[in-house]
């Protein structure tokens, strides 16, 4: 998100998930696209049986690379190391877009001398992708105009994940695939309202609208708006809030969310916690972060509100309420009107509508959208400065938001915590089809529950034989700092070396073995990399509950 | 200049594109063509032959779904000979189908419907339906009702040419033929993702949604559809919740939920098993329905919002007043709407006057 406003000048996906289909070239990397993002792979697939090529880099095989022509199946947390050595063969084989170049970029100069001390060969021995693979997946695509990249959260979410993405910029940049249709960098956003929630301003650094909260123009702005004054201090990520909670923050307030369930190193956490003076909580379940709060709203779900999404291609859509909410649950933004008043506001808004008004009015690129707009026409993508814009289908063109695309020289890091004796396997943490987050939703349903009732762990046959682990049996998982007990699942489809779990579960909670490492700019913690064991369980067969 | 291309349909000339079919040109210019296997997000099947249209210079009537417009083509849709054909066809096609529209349990029957557009006789002699099911299949989404299928095969190709997993497949032939899966298997135990899509494209309601047909709930017809954003991952998907108002004395129930019409939105009239199924939790007994604060003896207690606001605002204010603003933080939700964002993020910097706000899930 932050690594795309400083390079290119927006945080959003480039293009549309409409032109995927008629892409010539899809890079996809760091996304399990048909589990996480089912109806854009299904788009990908379409694009594949018209002929595109599509090259997967992932360390585990997935859906996806059974249709693919070539999988780069790389070392987790590597990620810069393959990526500079693709920037590297588009450099010395001059296949870069000098016009491009010339007139949208700057920087480009620091970004090669970076670059050219990644040589493939190199890249290969660190990465455990062939030289040979790196250089026609480099030439591929920078030789197809319609050339698109796609990625999510296994970009992301590393110490390093600002790196990765400023990498996959370099390559955007280099060879001028902005600002035209079916090519771009996209990255898909995990959850409904992530693009929408940044948009609003629900981060430390932005004002909405991506306004700097550093620039002292914007925060004299907002107090004018707001009519009163407003705080210069720098504010913390949630990774940042999450590791002094109970420290130095005293008093939470929580909407929707379950931080002890999804945020990593929750035993850590916890013990915040359990400092913790006072906890405000909203949501429609008892969550396991309930246990700490003082106060609960019974809020609402979608199906039983107004208001609106905005997706991964920047298309603001309504959401309709379609039934009672049950008891005296209210809607999010009415219980947040009334906490305000409660705390001093004068706040009449009467309804969303009204709210995103407020919003939009001063925001340029949401200028032109509202409510009564989208009723009318449908979902409305930003830039949309006015009211008779007919939005953005593609984001660049003639000519990069910035001013100029900026390159990053980005230099590799190792992730946080590697292996060693002691921890001698790679984690990763993922999403599953079935499930979705921490499926407090879908764990309701019977449908998912029945095709994935328990936890897993997947593990390299090689790896499960040392250990004298069957598939099927139970194993323990263990890192610094915690332990769970699953499943095993002997399985080819993750490297040796590495292993897999899904983060759904609430009994084997994969987020009390992950870092609470953050990446430097975002805060986005590495829930794909940390050092775990894995060894047959010691405890016998759980008996089936009821 | 370039002459646009054009063929005569129906005596008046339309302007057709290179690669469109006769269908999609009519479709275009406002003609009805009535099809049954058609799905615009499929290769053009030409099964059904609902869609026969007559052609100048051809013998036989010609598919329209599957006939590329050319230009100068001289094309019927209503004439005499045509309407006979589809008033035949349907007319035999309904011979092994329910008629009574009673038995259109949840989506409308598309057959039923053209029938009694084309006023097709529905006094033929009828014919046992001896399509397979698959009685065994545990699956808690699909199900299949032989006798309603009229083997088009929109769901075998749906599954493999869109959701590309291939987990059904047409089975035996004439009218044995039936929608099956490799041995019979139940959907769980196959290749298969839950997507529904077959559900979707399926004219006839053969494929239906298993949890309103077990519990007879309405038929999609008497639903009030509540077009809305899905609530799961960044695609955002369109989709409509097909309500029953009168359902949970009166708070309203979601009985099943549709796809809007292909071409029309972002998805394409696409939806996974997530958007498609994953919608119980919202009449969950374990929903939150009362304001909740905890009281000294450390339980949770039901009171008034009233209360409730008072104790939360009370709270924040305090450690606002003895450990600075800093020492609060505020989360928001990517799950929760763009205005409750928008008013997290103002409570805490216009009210509180912290910066600390972050959204869960900051990628
Ligand atoms: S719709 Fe054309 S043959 Fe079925």
């Amino acid at each position: 998100m932050a690594g795309l406003v400083t390079t290119f000048g927006a945080g959003a996906m480039t293009n549309s998930i409409g032109e995927i289909r008629d892409a010539d070239f899809l890079f996809v990397t760091g996304s399990n696209t048909t589990e996480a993002h089912p109806i854009i792979a299904m788009e990908m697939k379409r694009a594949v049986s018209r002929g595109a090529k599509l090259v997967v880099c992932d360390p585990r095989s997935i859906w996806l690379t059974e249709i693919a022509h070539r999988h780069l199946k790389l070392q987790p947390g590597t990620d810069v190391w393959l990526l500079n050595a693709m920037a590297h063969v588009i450099v010395v084989e001059d296949l870069v877009d000098k016009d491009f170049i010339a007139q949208h970029t700057e920087n480009y100069e620091a970004m090669k001398a970076a670059v050219l001390k990644y040589p493939p060969e190199e890249a290969e021995k660190i990465t455990g992708v062939p030289a040979e693979d790196i250089r026609a997946t480099a030439r591929e695509y920078a030789a197809t105009k319609k050339a698109g990249i796609y990625y999510t959260l296994g970009i992301t979410e590393h110490t390093h994940g600002t790196d990765n993405v400023y990498c996959l910029a370099n390559l955007v940049l280099m060879t001028g695939h902005l600002g035209q249709p079916n090519a771009g960098l996209n990255p898909l956003r995990g959850q409904n309202n992530v693009q929408g929630a940044n948009d609003a301003g629900a981060t430390p650094v932005f004002f909405p609208g991506y306004q700097r909260a550093a620039d002292e123009e914007v925060v004299a702005k907002y107090e004018k708006i707001w009519d009163t004054d407003l705080s210069r201090a720098p504010g913390l990520n949630l990774n940042e809030m999450m590791k002094v909670v109970g420290k130095k923050i005293k008093g939470l307030f929580i909407m929707g969310e379950d931080i002890v369930l999804s945020e990593p190193n929750a035993c850590k956490l916890e013990q915040g916690l359990n400092g913790i003076e006072f906890l405000v909580l909203q949501d429609i379940f008892l969550n396991e972060t309930a246990r700490y709060a003082k106060v609960i709203f019974p809020a609402t779900a979608f199906a039983e509100k107004d208001g609106t999404f905005t997706n991964s291609e920047r298309r603001v859509q309504l959401v309709r309420k379609a039934v009672e909410p049950p008891g005296q649950a209210r809607a999010d933004w009415q219980i947040l009107v009334d906490l305000g008043n409660a705390c001093g506001a004068k706040w009449n808004y009467s309804k969303p509508a009204e709210i995103y008004d407020e919003l939009a009015r001063h925001v340029p690129r949401f200028a032109g959208i509202s409510h009564a707009r989208i009723e009318k026409e449908g979902g409305l993508q930003w830039p949309c400065p006015a009211s008779d814009h007919p939005g953005t289908l593609f984001l660049h063109k003639g000519g990069v938001l910035r001013g100029k695309g900026l390159f990053e020289a980005v230099e590799y890091r190792p992730s946080s915590e590697l292996a060693d004796n002691e921890f001698p396997l790679i984690l990763s943490t993922g999403r599953t089809l079935y499930h979705y987050n921490s499926a407090t939703q879908t764990r309701r349903e019977s449908g998912p529950h029945t095709k994935q009732p328990e936890a897993f762990v997947q593990i390299h046959p090689k790896d499960a034989e040392r250990r004298g682990i069957a598939d099927g049996e139970l194993a323990e998982v263990y890192s610094r700092r915690g332990k769970v007990l699953c499943r095993a699942m002997v399985t080819r489809e993750v490297r040796r070396g590495c292993v897999w779990m899904p983060f759904h579960f609430a009994e084997a909670r994969a987020n009390t073995l992950t870092t609470d490492a953050g990446d430097a700019v975002t805060g986005t913690a590495e829930y794909k990399v940390c050092a775990v064991e894995v060894r047959k369980a010691s405890v016998p067969e759980p008996q089936p509950a009821d | 200049m370039i002459q646009q291309a054009h063929i005569m349909l129906n005596s008046k000339p339309a302007a057709c594109r290179d690669g469109e079919t006769v269908l999609q040109v009519a479709q275009r210019e406002g003609v009805f063509i009535p099809t049954l296997c058609h799905d615009p997000r499929l290769k053009p099947a030409g099964a059904c032959r609902t869609c026969l249209v007559e052609v100048e210079g051809q013998r036989r009537l010609l598919p329209a779904c599957a006939t590329p417009a050319a230009a100068g083509m001289v094309v019927k849709t209503d004439n005499d000979r045509v309407k006979r054909h589809v008033k035949g066809l349907l007319a035999l096609y309904l011979a092994d189908h329910p008629k009574d529209r009673a038995s259109e349990t949840g989506a409308p029957d598309q057959l039923l419907d053209l029938a009694e557009r084309f006023g097709a006789p529905t006094d033929w002699p009828a014919m046992p339906n001896v399509r397979a099911a698959r009685p065994g299949d545990a699956n808690p989404y699909v199900h299949f009702q032989p006798e309603k299928c009229i083997a088009c095969a929109r769901c075998t190709r749906y599954c493999a040419e869109v959701e590309s997993v291939h987990a059904i497949t047409l089975a035996n032939r004439g009218s044995l033929t039936t929608i099956f899966t490799a041995d019979g298997r139940g959907l769980m135990d196959t290749t298969c993702e839950l997507c529904g899509g077959c559900i979707d494209t399926c004219p006839t309601g053969a494929m239906t949604e298993k949890k309103p047909f077990l519990t007879k709930a309405k038929p999609e017809r008497q639903l009030e559809k509540v077009r809305t954003t899905c609530n799961y991952c960044g695609v955002g998907c369109q989709m409509d919740l097909n309500v029953d108002h009168s359902a949970n004395e009166g708070r309203g129930k979601v009985v099943k939920v549709t796809s809007p019409p292909p071409g029309t939105t972002t998805n394409d009239g696409n939806l996974c098993v997530k958007g498609r199924f994953a919608y119980d939790f919202l009449e969950h007994r374990d929903r939150l329905t009362m304001p909740l604060v905890r009281g000294d003896d450390g339980k949770f207690h039901e009171t008034t919002w009233e209360a409730a606001l008072q104790a939360a605002a009370r709270g924040l204010l305090k450690i606002k007043t003895e450990h600075g603003s800093d020492a609060l933080g505020f989360i928001s939700s990517s799950r929760c709407t763009m205005e409750e964002n928008y008013l997290v993020q103002k409570l805490s910097r216009s009210i509180f006057k912290t910066n600390n706000v972050h959204q869960c899930a900051a990628t």
